[in-house]
């Protein structure tokens, strides 16, 4: 059992590595229960990914859904982040 | 304050800056107009000790957002100025300004301090400026850029809320200012940076001008003065931050000053610390112990104080421009 605060310290994400943050390893989809130190250190094709255009053989999201996908409400903050302003009247 | 040369300054935001600039403004106006400042500035009553002529209307800061756009639009109602002067947003800070414009017979003034570029874009900024404003003052020929080339947009120099004394007397010991400004929770750095120049030079005179002590630092060192500007001449270096008033001050005043940049909703003060250090004078850092280092290092290398060049203080050249603007609308709706 982890104690009461932990994150997980691993990084996830094959595109946007990122930290994990779950407060447990375990069911883990990335590193399989806690097993696997680093879940992305083999997909070392992250940098020279060519074809972005290809969406050949992408489905729907569906059942195998990747927790770490982009889904379509994505879509607009990854195009142009929307930053909330016009909400707070002590800003600067 | 209803009359024919009644101006209220709408000086809404956090901190200190958009409160100082609009007394700066409204000390060049006062001989021959009455200015109302509207501000709901944490650090009022400062400013009031200092200048009990002046007319501020101020909101208590921790007003609810619906509340302070409620009371704020009933105050521009109330003011019936001649003349709206709006301190950065445009729209004003929570957007109450736009349908309010409609119904003002005010002659509207924007005075352009940076804005992040992107929320002049998602807001639509630059058109509605170029429709909702009769005059665009940029205080500062590097300030800001975003409604720079409206036909509207003039540039006036720095506005200063005092002028810099021209003489320095000589010390025997070397002075540290520590000007610790901005938002509550930036107040420990500026502490620690008085610990840390304790730690490096024994000899160095600290001194740390705040509103209130900031948590950690030993009150012998803590000054309360406003404005902070005041001390700079008496300073060998200044540490702060990176906003408007800090900057133009210690440039104004020929004062080295060490920079720490925060990060703030619409201003860059990374950018306007980088545009200052270009021309000399401004040195950025992050950490505390920077800070003390890059102080203790500039006293090294200073050189005994000198005579300074006249400083031109742009308030009094924006009182002339507002004055030839509102002349042009009477003559206009005179004819």
């Amino acid at each position: 059992m982890n104690p009461p605060g932990w994150k997980c310290p691993r990084r996830v994400g094959f595109l946007f590595p990122h930290e994990c943050e779950r407060t447990t390893p375990d069911g883990c989809p990335e590193c399989e229960g806690g097993r696997l130190t680093d879940p992305f250190v083999q997909r070392t094709d992250r940098y020279t990914y060519t074809n972005y255009d290809d969406y050949s053989g992408v489905g729907t999201a569906g059942l195998n859904r990747n927790p770490n996908d982009f889904t379509e409400a994505d879509g607009e903050n990854l195009v142009r982040p929307r930053k909330r302003f016009e909400d707070d009247m002590t800003a600067s | 304050m209803a009359g024919d040369s009644s101006w209220l300054i709408y000086a809404l935001g956090g901190g200190w800056g958009h409160l100082t600039r609009a007394v700066s403004l409204a000390q060049a106006a006062e001989p021959h107009h009455k200015v109302r400042i509207l501000t709901n500035s944490p650090y009022v009553a400062p400013v009031w000790k200092t200048m009990p002529e002046l007319d501020l209307i101020s909101l208590d800061p921790k007003l609810d957002f619906a509340t302070a756009r409620d009371r704020t639009i009933q105050q521009i109602v109330i003011a019936d100025a001649v003349c709206l002067i709006v301190d950065t947003f445009p729209r004003g800070l929570g957007g109450e300004l736009a349908p309010l414009f409609k119904s003002l017979r005010a002659i509207r003034v924007l005075v352009h301090r940076d804005l992040s570029p992107r929320y002049v874009a998602q807001g639509g900024l630059r058109n509605f400026v170029r429709s909702a404003y009769d005059l665009v003052l940029i205080p500062g020929e590097d300030e800001a850029t975003a409604f720079a080339s409206l036909p509207l947009a003039v540039v006036t120099a720095p506005w200063l809320v005092r002028n810099p004394p021209r003489n320095r007397k000589p010390r025997r010991r070397r002075r540290i200012l520590v000007c610790a400004s901005g938002y509550a929770n930036e107040l420990p750095w500026y502490a620690a940076v008085v610990s840390c120049l304790r730690a490096l030079d024994s000899n160095v005179d600290v001194r740390c001008v705040a509103p209130v002590c900031p948590p950690g630092c030993p009150r012998e060192y803590w000054v309360a003065h406003w404005p902070a500007s005041d001390l700079f001449a008496a300073a060998d270096v200044v540490i702060g931050g990176a906003g408007y008033n800090t900057i133009r001050e210690c440039v104004a005043g020929q004062v080295p000053l060490i920079a720490r940049p925060w990060p703030r909703k619409y201003d860059r003060q990374w950018l306007r610390a980088q545009r200052a250090a270009k021309t000399g004078g401004v040195t950025i850092v992050q950490e505390p112990t920077e800070a003390a280092r890059a102080a203790i290092d500039q006293i090294k290398r200073a050189r005994p104080p000198q005579a300074r060049t006249e400083v031109r203080n742009g308030a009094a050249e924006a009182v002339d421009i507002i004055e030839s603007v509102m002349e042009n609308r009477v003559a206009r709706v005179g004819q």
